[in-house]
């Protein structure tokens, strides 16, 4: 089905062809048949041992031969001696050798091998290892047989007991020599882990998994991997870079190795405000709120409290809200304590409402999670330097190389997020030229970067406003950092939609969005204290487009001049009638 | 240095939608009873009808086939066991059992089939590692929990499996670069990455999977041609129009994807002498292609045709029909 060149042919090439087939065909369809009729009556012979070889060895991918070939083999085993029995899997081992020479990329081959191997009363994994070799040094014709190959040698490797070690030198040899690399490079990023695992920090304690959902794999962090090691493998992939600055594979690794450790699963803010009697809660990661063990205690008293996400299109959200019973925290007279319990993860935040105060709350900076930039070891931090001084280097010699730009701006986030934007900004604009097909990818990729950096920055001036206008903005994220802003500007970018997740916006106040493309508001969604809302210059071109606001009991403010929606007849009286609170309303 | 592998697009190339003659050359395929290719590829007759159909029904032309034909075949593959196979005389397997569910759902005939039988096979392959073989003989292979999980829900059955462990096995898949590979270890493949996504947006745990990592890996499968790969250096593939961009729609990521450039390379991909679309320009068609060169499409946005789920890879309005709507990240 793959990799047939369509041939152009003469009607005489044409016939001699069809005929050529009809005569296969016929044999085949009667060998077909022969096999269906013994398996029908239940026979469990060397004919049909010999039929289904036939077959196979054109057809490994006619599953049903195998399984039948494994009823004989089995049946076999048991009226055999241990010997004959060997000599038969070693006969079928052989034969396969030949299907996959035919044909490497069959499930059904390698499935079967691996099944015989299995079966064999003395195993010989050491040659097992050997046509692995074998394979993968035939594999540059046979692109797909690579994959199988490899699991077919990871289960050797499981079954045989080979150290972790080795192989790792296994991958040395072969990126060493530039061949399979993604392969290997992909292959050392599950053995590093194993054979180099980070300093077992104090696990979370034992409880019970019933809803948890599970860690991610070990390959998914290079943070799972001791640092010492990290470091060398730097070392190892620059030289494979810097020998090829295209080889792929290298600069997809070396992303991997540039990522921050996995987040503390914990509570990262709690929110309360007398006004809306209601409580806001964000965690470092998505959670379903009725799986999770979400409970509320007020004042030492568990209260029976109906745990909402922040939008329904949500079933697992970072930020979740409850309301407190009516009258419970309303008097500002009365100080409370509250406190939020994940019982799932067996951890818990406080949070105390003093006198006189409206709201309160209690959250870990960005900063101090290292949310958008881990803490670096004095020695991670001089590798990381060289290393982008080399990239550099590296850029002088191929400045339209993407890989080379993109893990610049990697490395400089890594390094220094707030000190490198302008260059960060530059070296986008830059890949947005030289890899124009993915010039949506930088674009958002740039976009996530910049909130980043407006979230450090808001951090670091203490405030709750958040502004980051004329900068692209192509997408919004990390909205659930948001959850304490009054004030939002994102006006001059290049936005379609306020999206879903914009309803974690749960303080905001104050929204401009001006000349943007906005043509959706899915994420204006029970803001309780939303008041005003500049929106000119956009896309809006549906009165229903607008049916959320009614939604935000306090929107006063609304902005809509230059927006396709304001050309539609009577879309004054529309509007008030829709959002008669609106008392300042300007189309 | 290393060159791109690529192909490049004659400036002959099919450059307009031929759906008619796609549609034709489906609609004859069947009939084609003693071609040897055919023949040979009997082992996946019901994947094969599967994709007949889809790609048919896509087109608006679903009642060219022949329904009770088909219904017949379907039924007489339904093994004591309550697995379908390929076809008659082969054996039963979850691949089979995903198609013959996907056909009999287009046609909203699943009762002629024993629908618990079938519910209970597929609920006995699962694994205690929450993995899924594709038979009795086995073979553990992400595919097979995206069968399984797309098979019980067009049956309204999700509750048939420990979802949580099957999303526990799928997940210690997830690989360095975002990607999921066949077992756990596994490379990082455009086919598995669809089968994986596709049973975490069934799942609802698509926020596990890193949307954007993934996200830069999948559209790093666009090569200079517009075509995509299924993996770095290797050569693109009409079929990856459908694994790729599927993954993408599924993580919300699509708009990665330059798509003015990979609607060329799939219309490129046509044969307009035959019809059907081939892997690569130049190459022979074939049904498998077809379907997913019109599907790939589809997820384009291709106005003639009719919109498909990226999920389960089935026209959207039978899904509407069932009451299926599958997650998707924005």
């Amino acid at each position: 089905m793959h990799g047939r060149v369509k041939l152009k042919s003469t009607a005489q090439q044409e016939e001699e062809k069809r005929k050529e087939r009809e005569k296969k065909l016929k044999i085949y369809v009667a060998g077909r048949d022969a096999i269906f009729t013994k398996r029908l009556e239940g026979v469990l012979d060397d004919e049909a041992l010999q039929l289904t070889q036939q077959l196979l060895s054109s057809n490994p991918d006619f599953a049903t031969l195998w399984n039948y070939r494994r009823e004989i083999l089995l049946h076999l085993e048991t009226v055999r001696e241990e010997d004959d029995v060997q000599k038969m899997y070693e006969a079928e081992l052989l034969f396969l050798e030949s299907c996959l020479k035919v044909n490497p990329k069959s499930y059904g081959s390698w499935h079967h091998r691996g099944w015989v191997s299995a079966r064999l009363p003395r195993p010989d994994w050491a040659r097992e290892l050997g046509l692995c070799d074998r394979c993968l040094s035939l594999d540059d014709r046979n692109c797909e047989s690579e994959v199988h190959c490899w699991d077919y040698r990871r289960m050797v490797v499981k079954m045989s007991g080979v150290p972790v070690d080795q192989e790792l030198q296994f991958t040395d040899r072969l990126i060493g020599s530039n061949f399979s690399n993604y392969s290997s490079w992909h292959y050392r990023s599950t053995l590093l882990p194993l054979l180099h695992p980070e300093s077992p920090d104090p696990p979370s304690p034992c409880h019970q998994h019933s809803h948890s959902s599970p860690p991610p794999s070990p390959q998914t962090h290079s943070h799972r991997v001791c640092e010492e090691q990290l470091l060398k493998e730097y070392e190892l992939v620059q030289n494979a870079f810097f020998t090829d600055p295209n080889d792929q594979s290298a600069w997809f690794y070396y992303r991997w190795l540039l990522g921050r450790a996995e987040r503390e699963e914990m509570i990262s803010c709690v929110f309360v405000s007398r006004e809306e009697e209601r409580v806001a809660v964000a965690f470092s990661r998505p959670v379903n709120a009725s799986s999770s063990g979400l409970m509320l205690v007020l004042d030492g008293q568990p209260q029976r409290v109906e745990w909402r996400s922040v939008h329904p299109h949500f079933r697992h959200s970072p930020v979740w809200i409850c309301a407190l019973p009516p009258g419970t925290i309303s008097d500002i007279i009365n100080e409370h304590n509250l406190t939020v319990h994940w019982t799932e993860k067996h951890t818990h935040r406080d949070c105390a409402l003093y006198t006189g105060r409206s709201e309160s709350w209690c959250r870990d900076s960005a900063t101090d999670q290292e949310l958008f930039r881990s803490e670096l070891s004095v020695e991670k931090t001089s590798v990381l330097q060289s290393e982008l001084q080399s990239c550099n280097q590296l850029l002088e010699l191929e400045p339209q190389n993407k890989w080379c730009l993109l893990t610049i701006v990697l490395l400089m986030r890594a390094l220094d997020p707030l000190g490198y934007e302008r260059e960060t900004l530059s070296h986008f604009q830059t890949l947005k030229e030289v890899d124009s097909m993915r010039s949506a990818y930088y674009g958002d990729l740039c976009s996530k970067f910049m909130i980043e950096n407006t979230i450090l920055k808001m951090e670091y001036a203490e405030v709750r406003v958040f502004s980051l206008s004329d900068k692209n903005l192509t997408m919004l994220c990390h909205l659930d950092q948001l959850l304490l802003v009054t004030h939002i500007n994102l006006s001059c970018n290049q936005l379609l939609r306020l999206p879903p997740q914009f309803a974690m916006l749960q303080c905001l106040e104050v929204l401009e969005a001006d000349d943007n493309a906005i043509e959706n508001l899915d994420g204006l969604y029970y803001l309780p204290k939303l008041q005003e809302v500049s929106l000119k210059n956009n896309q809006i071109s549906k009165l229903s487009d607008l049916q959320l606001l009614t939604s935000c009991p306090k929107l006063t403010c609304l902005d809509l001049r230059g927006n396709p929606v304001t050309q539609i007849a009577n879309i004054q009286s529309e509007l008030t009638e829709l959002l008669p609170s609106v008392t300042d309303l300007l189309i | 240095g290393t060159q791109v592998k690529d192909v490049v697009i004659k400036s002959d190339a099919p450059s307009a939608l031929l759906l008619d003659k796609h549609a034709d050359y489906i609609a004859a395929y069947g009939s084609k009873k003693d071609d040897y290719e055919y023949t040979l590829s009997e082992y996946l007759r019901m994947s094969g009808i599967y994709w007949g159909l889809t790609v048919m029904d896509l087109m608006g032309q679903l009642t060219r086939m022949n329904q009770q034909e088909i219904s017949d075949f379907i039924k007489s593959c339904q093994h004591d066991c309550g697995g379908i196979s390929a076809s008659i005389g082969h054996d039963p397997h979850v691949l089979y059992t995903l198609s013959a569910v996907q056909i009999l759902s287009l046609y909203d005939n699943v009762n002629v089939l024993d629908v618990d039988k079938m519910v209970e096979y597929v609920r006995g392959l699962q694994q205690e590692d929450g993995s899924f073989a594709g038979d009795k003989w086995g073979e553990i292979d992400t595919r097979f929990s995206f069968c399984a999980v797309a098979t019980l829900a067009l049956l309204g059955r999700l509750d048939a499996i420990n979802m949580d462990k099957a999303v526990e096995f799928v997940l210690s898949c997830m690989n360095f670069d975002g990607g999921f590979g066949c077992r756990p270890g596994s490379e990082s493949h455009a086919g598995q990455i669809y089968c994986c996504t596709g049973f975490l947006s069934i799942a609802g745990q698509l926020h596990q999977v890193n949307a954007d990592l993934l996200g830069w890996w999948l559209c790093e499968r666009q090569l200079p041609s517009g075509g995509l790969n299924g993996r770095p250096e290797k050569l693109p593939d009409v079929c990856y129009s459908w694994w790729v961009l599927a993954s993408l729609k599924i993580i919300g990521r699509i708009h990665w994807i330059d798509k003015s450039k990979l609607r060329s390379f799939i219309l490129a991909c046509q044969d307009e002498e035959t019809g059907g679309f081939a892997d690569r320009p130049g190459d022979m068609v074939d049904p498998f292609h077809t379907l997913f060169g019109v599907a790939g499409l589809s997820l384009l946005g291709e106005g003639q045709i009719k919109d498909v789920n990226p999920v389960l890879c089935m026209p959207e309005d039978v899904l509407e029909r069932l009451g299926l709507h599958p997650d998707l990240l924005s």
